[in-house]
């Protein structure tokens, strides 16, 4: 009988404690409110004050980018893809023809034909990054927003417009530079 | 504004041609519109204010679409609006493997318990649509009327988790007709009338010339009541912590699992027009009805509608409070706390009411 | 009961049901609300792990042990990490240690917040639900800062990590353990103490020792039932020995030992020993040193096996490695904490009725990622 009354008594002590904590946050929405609109305002972006001081740092994650004219077709950083979604191809260029420096004074000697990044097959592991001997392949925004800016929302219509082409070689100018029109396939 | 009087008008007016089975059958498609119209704008406004409560006390803000159209004004205003919409246009499914007239057939049903219920609510001194004498007790037997709209919505569905929630809404809404009734007698001995109006009239006045006479105020056993009746009516309108018959974890939506476009919105209807009578009942019985809490201040027919609004929206939204508060009682918990807590509590206090009015005699 | 038998009926709950918690498919026979059997049916979510693993190198594993247990990933890099150091023979620095530890803390934290959350919105209630994932995001926020991902880390390297952490890591994680500690009381107010909470929980779904130990439960299930085994303590790995802290136990406050309230309770005070555990490392922490000091060039282990368990939030997590001395593993078992605790399910969930078996299953947390690998 005791016992009864007691759970009763328990009942209603713990619920009301428990209608307390929600009618608190009912009062203080205005100070707790977590929402936030989202086309209307935006996460803050991770600002290069609180940490990414170092150019080596990639620590956003959004999409991959590579910027073409820095590669050398080196295929680190598609051996190093777990998922394999990294499709590299190049052609040997003939002795003697120059096709440019990269941006940290690298000799070119690949022509990359093909560079194209499925990112509906990217797991965002951020693994093909650190390889790089030339930094031109990373993920965009936050301290590479000066190389590209962030792209929080790369959403298309169409699944294959998720597959990046970077490469920017045209037929006529491997032609031109190999002395031959098919084309050596290397790499994966 | 009774049923009387909307025939008598009809019958005086340039329709007295129809003479008076005419002006009956219009007098109450009338009094059914806006019976219709005050549940609809009622779902709709609730819904709303529901799902703005719920985000409040979650630290969400909830539906917020901005901007002008369709799509929801400011801050949601028009959410719930564009949903009933979407729900009207939407595919109606009717799975193959159901029993197709007990399908169509059972959110009306369950609807029409709640609707014919407003019947006899008394929204103000003279706004009420049949003034009987058995108001109380029609209510509570009207109400009840639901359930087999719930029974067969689960049942003609043809699947197993409707079937669990038909049957546990069964159970639960059977259980809880009675210590809600007998917490409801309470007041009837005091007043020693059924029709609603009296029961209104009968809470005029204060208690140590402060509180206002209302039943809740009254005396002990009447005030314990109102908890009673409180408590019994969220397990009749299967919210949480009672909801059992929809719980949404266990049973995917209970009873209309297999429900979709405006039947599925019908269901809605119906509960939260259910939520109202509850809430109606309790205001008319325990809170004074349409009379003011300061007695003698901002009466009147306008002000007896805005205060018999006031308070059953006042405790529509202790419902939303507790519903977004507490976890969900198992089936035989649920029947413990009725059979084993609020039945003996109720005739504890019914005795108690009993031995109160004979000592005030 | 026994008397009134009626006709048995099977419910299939999921693939697609609101509380499997993933894809899990649980078949339950029921005699009215009553349930005479569970039996879990596993598999939606298989993605051959382990054989992926053997086509792939050591580092390329990490994300795939990520998606594992997808709620604490970084709990399943250190002990994938942990196991492949030991057989590279790597001593990581001491920065890289602490961490590590720090990390892993706070994703076990972020782990029980998803527990208890997903617990209470099995019993319906859904307001703390979302009380506990306001605060984990504070936790991801933070993840995030670090090493940019917010679910799925990769952010344990064999031999260090993928970044150091940020300026003003260390201070943003102190206020968050500032913020969060009074946090927990609110949960304990809203859910834990409630009484319709507790009698959903207490005394449902008893899981006796000897039957947590026939069956291989670990972590706080186990604990739950009121064996003090932690990992942490009992096999020191890492440089857990050097904190001060605590392994909570289920003592049978409001029903009897091993019920589904203990479990709960065991992760509400593991919480408070993580925040405790994070507090102490952030302050023994070196400031500076290189994290990728001891990252391997390429790793190619020398021929041989090893098993390496640690301490996840739910359980015990072993990796077995073979390796025939070549850049990829020739074969990688991994033995996952969650997978031992559904097989108890259909064990201590007999008798009780269907919204006790989701409580139960609520109560056993699982991840199905991990279960099906």
């Amino acid at each position: 009988m005791k016992r009864y009354f007691y759970n009763i008594w328990e009942t209603i002590t713990t619920l009301m404690i428990g209608l307390g904590v929600t009618f608190g946050h009912l009062l203080r929405i205005r100070k707790g409110n977590v929402t936030l609109q989202y086309p209307e305002e935006r996460w803050p972006q991770p600002q290069r004050e609180i940490g990414f001081n170092l150019d080596r740092y990639n620590v956003i994650r959004s999409r991959l980018h590579v910027d073409i004219d820095d590669c050398i077709g080196c295929l680190q950083c598609s051996r190093a893809c777990p998922v394999d979604c990294i499709k590299i191809e190049f052609v040997k260029v003939d002795k003697g023809l120059d096709i440019g420096t990269t941006s940290n004074d690298t000799k070119k000697r690949l022509l990359v034909t093909r560079f194209d990044i499925d990112m509906t097959e990217c797991c965002f592991c951020n693994l093909c990054t650190y390889p790089c001997p030339e930094d031109c392949i990373y993920m965009t925004g936050g301290p590479n927003s000066r190389k590209h800016p962030i792209d929080y929302e790369y959403s298309t219509y169409d699944r294959s417009d998720l597959i990046f082409r970077f490469s920017n070689v045209d037929p006529d100018q491997v032609a031109r530079l190999t002395g031959q029109n098919e084309l050596k396939v290397g790499g994966k | 504004m009774t049923i009387t009087w909307l025939i008598e008008w009809v019958n005086d007016s340039w329709l007295g041609f129809l003479g008076l089975p005419g002006a009956f059958i219009l007098a109450v498609i009338i009094a059914g519109l806006a019976i219709f119209g005050l549940v609809a704008v009622h779902a709709i406004v609730a819904v709303y204010v529901e799902r703005k409560v719920a985000a409040f006390m979650q630290d969400r803000i909830g539906p917020m679409g901005q901007g002008p159209g369709l799509h929801a004004g400011k801050w949601g205003l028009l959410q719930t609006v564009a949903d009933a919409l979407k729900l009207l246009v939407k595919e109606d499914i009717i799975p193959a493997a159901a029993d197709r007239k007990l399908f169509v057939l059972a959110p009306f049903i369950l609807f029409l318990g709640a609707f014919i219920a407003f019947v006899a609510l008394p929204f103000s001194e003279s706004l009420v649509l049949a003034d009987f004498n058995v108001g109380l007790f029609y209510i509570l037997a009207v109400s009840s009327f639901g359930v087999i709209g719930l029974i067969l919505a689960g049942w003609a569905s043809n699947n197993k988790w409707s079937l669990y929630g038909a049957m546990r809404s069964a159970a639960q809404i059977i259980s809880y007709e009675i210590p809600a009734a007998i917490s409801l007698i309470a007041v009837i001995l005091l007043v020693g009338s059924l029709n609603m109006q009296a029961i209104t009239s009968a809470q005029s006045g204060t208690v140590w010339g402060i509180l206002p006479n209302w039943f809740v105020f009254q005396n002990p056993f009447t005030f314990m009541a109102f908890f009673i009746y409180f408590i019994a009516g969220i397990a009749e309108t299967n919210r949480t912590p009672f909801d059992i018959p929809e719980a949404e974890s266990e049973l995917v939506a209970g009873f209309h699992t297999e429900y979709s476009g405006m039947r599925w919105a019908f269901f809605f209807l119906s509960e939260y027009a259910n939520m109202f009578i509850v809430c109606g009942v309790a205001v008319v019985v325990f809170l004074g009805g349409w009379q003011s809490p300061i007695p003698g201040l901002m009466t009147g027919r306008i002000w007896g509608l805005f205060w018999f609004m006031g308070k059953v929206v006042f405790l529509v939204l202790i419902m939303m409070w507790i519903r977004w508060t507490f976890p969900r009682l198992r089936v035989d918990q649920l029947m413990n706390v009725s059979w084993k807590v609020l039945l003996p509590l109720a005739f504890f206090n019914l005795f108690g009411a009993g031995i109160w009015s004979l000592w005030l005699d | 009961m026994g008397v009134n038998k009626t006709e048995e009926m099977v419910l299939n709950i999921g693939p697609q049901h609101p509380s499997t918690h993933g894809v899990l498919r649980l078949k339950v026979q029921t005699d009215g609300e009553i349930v005479t059997s569970v039996t879990p049916v596993i598999g939606y979510l298989h993605r051959c792990f382990e054989k992926h693993c053997e086509n792939i190198t050591y580092q390329q594993v990490i994300p795939f042990v990520d998606r594992c247990d997808y709620i604490a990933s970084m709990n399943n890099d250190f002990g994938y990490v942990l196991a492949v150091e030991k057989l590279l023979g790597i001593e990581v620095p001491e920065k890289v240690e602490y961490i590590r530890v720090i990390m892993a803390e706070m994703n076990r934290i972020a782990s029980h917040l998803l527990a208890l959350g997903t617990f209470g919105l099995d019993v319906g209630a859904f307001t703390p639900f979302l009380y506990m994932f306001r605060d984990r995001e504070r936790i991801l926020d933070l993840f995030e800062l670090t090493c940019g991902a917010r679910l799925l880390y990769n952010y344990m390297w064999v031999g260090g990590l993928s970044h150091d952490i940020p300026v003003g890591f260390v201070e943003k994680t102190y206020e968050f353990l500032d913020y969060f500690e009074p946090q927990i009381d609110e949960y304990n107010n809203i859910l834990t103490f409630n009484k319709i909470f507790i009698e959903r929980t207490a005394d449902v779904g008893i899981l006796p020792v000897d039957v947590a130990i026939n069956f291989g439960v670990t972590g706080p299930n186990l604990r739950g039932s009121g064996l003090r085994w932690d990992l942490r303590k009992d096999e020191t790995y890492s440089i857990y020995d050097r904190f001060d802290f605590n392994v909570p136990v289920g003592q049978g406050i409001k029903g009897s030992v091993g019920d589904s309230w203990d479990r709960y309770w065991v992760r509400v005070e593991e919480m408070r020993e993580c925040v405790k555990i994070i507090r102490q490392a952030l302050d023994m922490m070196p400031r500076d040193g290189d994290v990728k000091a001891a990252v391997p060039k390429r790793i190619r282990p020398p021929q041989g096996a090893i098993y390496s368990r640690s301490e996840t939030p739910r359980g015990e997590l072993g990796f077995y490695i073979l390796s025939d001395g070549k850049p990829k593993p020739f074969r990688l078992k991994m033995r996952s904490p969650a997978f031992t605790a559904l097989s108890v399910l259909s064990e201590i969930s007999q008798g009780w009725m269907i919204s006790d078996v989701l409580a139960i299953l609520g109560s056993l947390d699982i991840v199905l990622g991990e279960i099906d690998r």
